[in-house]
């Protein structure tokens, strides 16, 4: 049978077994098996287990569950809340100041938690009454916290970086630090656009007040006293400290990725235990719970996909589709169009774990061939997969904001994201011009 | 996608549904595997961490660190596959669930579940055959340390069981047309 007749059964059997509602796990374990037996020799499915355990018990990977333990101790404990709060305080008096606060309570949470739909629900649960209390519309509060959430798996650790770097074969360290300039440049459009729409708002709400003396909120004075801002920043140290600290082991030397992580989740033990007084085991249940099921299903799905990617290699699935893709001679903004549409066609149903897993191994040939910079790419598809968090019909962050939100139509938060998303396509779109936005940095830090 | 249903709605309609015997046991068993792999953990983050101190203030040398911390993990992660798939918490793409009829929705997951007990039943045959190797020609891993291989493989194993067990009884349940009770992981 033909390379191309076996790769269609290959992709036909996914889709069928995923959209048939198997869970992703054991449908990509269950295809890559099938046609291990099918199409591969005898004894080569006598080493699926092992393969699975050994691409599993790699230390960079087994990093991710010891993240998720850090983000789950942050995220379920009051830092969120006392975060937004002292940013709240301390840029109150900045036009769009309190929307601004959120975007950077999101990026600062996201870089010490890690998790997306993590930093939407610490933020948000403080920061969507709040900006809604002060006359914001309930979709701009609601776009603002959804898209800051998205920046948790840009900022690092990301979890979906450490997955590219194993998947490129590039360096994690560098990977991270690639994420920095490009999260910045997020930060600030998003920043950007809250002040701007906030002048927008304030001044429809003067317009109405002088027309017809409709009082908004919007137009209300806050005033927080010097004392109000300094009180805030004991709690808010030790976990800016935490994620310093974290940073500096890494890229000091002093530790390799899993030690940080290691290291960054009995950290943050020690801080919510210190600092919030969450030591007792049924307080410390919810962390270690919630930690354990993500970890587990997430290490299940990439176990899984690291199977279904190495038969769909041994089959020259993979090879022959690259290959192809090079033959079309397409031009590189072509080629990368093409792919960023195809990674966001697959943000509608897939998690970033799998589409990075599944599609690698097809796509990066290429894009070598084509001499795009990998880590480069790797921070650009993360900022595209970011859009699959906060755009229908999966957009996770939807469902947060939801959640928190509870009154604020779905239609409302759906309106209020659009913005975001646009931000997000033309900060792709300048990292297009300005590549060094991504690479300066890394090369700074790490050579060239 | 769905992460599942969160345990206060399990029971579909809302009827109580008594739990047979086998659901009860599994239950225990999932509950006490989740405070092992919950300590297993912790307990990695705590290895990873004495590895950096001792490399840098104490100046020893580090060989056993990575390895446990791989074998704690590994294990928690195999072990709790079972609890998770109790819950239905590993994730998959539910865009076509809301569009089928109860009836075919119903059959639409019993044959999920039983693909997913013929690959998962594979599965844990194959880790067996592989553990049975490890403990008959002795391998070890090939660092330094060099820990023997029946340690991870057999966790890996007993986790894979485990969880075909936990399907075998989603299975059943389907057959009886009835969602077995989510036992919550809380302990």
């Amino acid at each position: 049978m033909s390379t191309l007749a076996i790769g269609l059964m290959y992709g036909g059997a996914t889709l069928l077994v995923m959209f048939a509602g198997m869970p992703i796990a054991f449908a990509l374990g269950a295809v890559a098996t099938v046609f291990m037996i099918a199409f591969m020799p005898h004894g080569s499915v006598d080493t699926i287990t092992q393969n699975v355990y050994e691409e599993m018990a790699s230390i960079t990977l087994l990093s991710i569950p010891l993240f998720i333990l850090k983000g789950s101790a942050i995220g379920r404990s009051r830092a969120g809340l006392d975060l937004y709060g002292a940013l709240h305080a301390w840029m109150h008096r900045v036009p769009g100041g309190l929307g601004i606060a959120n975007v950077f309570a999101c990026a600062l949470f996201a870089a010490m938690a890690g998790s997306s739909p993590a930093t939407c629900s610490a933020i948000g649960s403080a920061g969507i009454p709040e900006m809604r209390r002060r006359g914001y519309s309930g979709g701009f509060a609601a776009g603002i916290i959804a898209s800051g959430g998205t920046l948790g798996i840009l900022l690092p650790p990301s979890i979906t970086m450490i997955l590219y770097a194993v998947a490129a074969e590039q360096s994690l360290g560098r990977l991270f630090l690639a994420a920095i300039g490009p999260a910045l440049l997020l930060v600030v459009l998003f920043a950007g656009y809250a002040m701007w729409r906030y002048r927008r708002e304030y001044h429809a709400a003067k317009l109405a007040y002088e027309a017809s003396g409709t009082h908004s909120e919007l137009l209300r004075e806050n005033k927080l006293t010097t004392r109000d801002k300094f009180a805030l920043l004991p709690r808010v140290i030790p976990f800016v400290t935490l994620l310093t600290g974290v940073m500096i082991a890494l890229y000091g030397g002093y530790a390799t990725p899993s030690e940080t992580a290691g290291l960054g989740a009995i950290l943050a033990l020690i801080l919510i235990a210190v600092i919030y007084d969450v030591w007792r085991p049924r307080q410390l249940e919810p962390i270690l719970v919630s930690t354990l099921k993500e970890s587990t299903m997430l290490m299940f799905i990439i176990g899984m996909s690291l199977l279904y990617s190495y038969v769909m290699s041994y089959l020259h699935i993979s090879q022959s589709t690259a290959e192809w893709i090079v033959s079309l001679h397409l031009s590189r903004w072509v080629l990368l169009a093409a792919i960023l549409l195809m990674v966001i066609v697959l943000g509608f149903f897939l998690p970033p774990v799998s589409i990075i897993l599944m599609t690698a191994p097809i796509i990066l040939p290429p894009l070598r061939a084509a001499q795009f910079d990998l880590i480069w790419f790797g921070v650009v598809m993360t900022i595209v997969m970011e859009m699959g968090l906060i755009h229908p019909p999966v957009g996770l962050n939807l469902f947060v904001i939801k959640n928190i939100a509870p009154d604020i139509p779905l239609r409302d938060v759906m309106w209020g994201v659009v913005p975001f998303v646009a931000l997000m396509i033309v900060a792709v779109l300048i990292l297009c011009v300005f590549p060094e936005i991504a690479t300066w940095f890394a090369n700074l830090v790490m050579g060239v | 996608m769905s992460h599942g249903l969160p345990p206060a709605e399990a029971g579909g309609d809302g009827a109580p549904i008594p739990d047979a015997p086998a659901e009860r046991v599994v239950a225990a068993i999932n509950r006490v595997i989740v405070v092992l792999s919950s300590v297993a953990l912790v307990l990695a983050g705590c290895v990873l961490t004495y590895s950096v101190v001792v490399r840098y203030f104490l100046k020893f040398s580090t060989d056993w660190q990575d390895e446990m911390s791989v074998f704690l993990i590994v294990g928690a992660v195999f072990m709790s596959a079972a609890a998770v798939q109790a819950q239905r918490d590993h994730i998959g793409i539910e865009a076509i669930v809301g569009l089928l009829p109860k009836r075919v929705n119903q059959w639409r997951m019993l044959l999920v579940d039983v693909a997913s007990l013929a690959f998962c039943g594979y599965f844990a045959w194959k880790s067996a055959t592989l553990l049975h190797e490890a403990l008959v020609d002795d391998y070890h891993s090939s660092s330094t340390w060099g820990p023997p291989l029946w340690i991870p493989y057999s966790l890996m194993t007993a986790g894979m069981i485990l969880l075909s067990v936990q399907l075998l009884l989603q299975v059943v349940a389907d057959w009886h047309g009835r969602e077995p009770r989510r036992p919550d992981i809380v302990v």
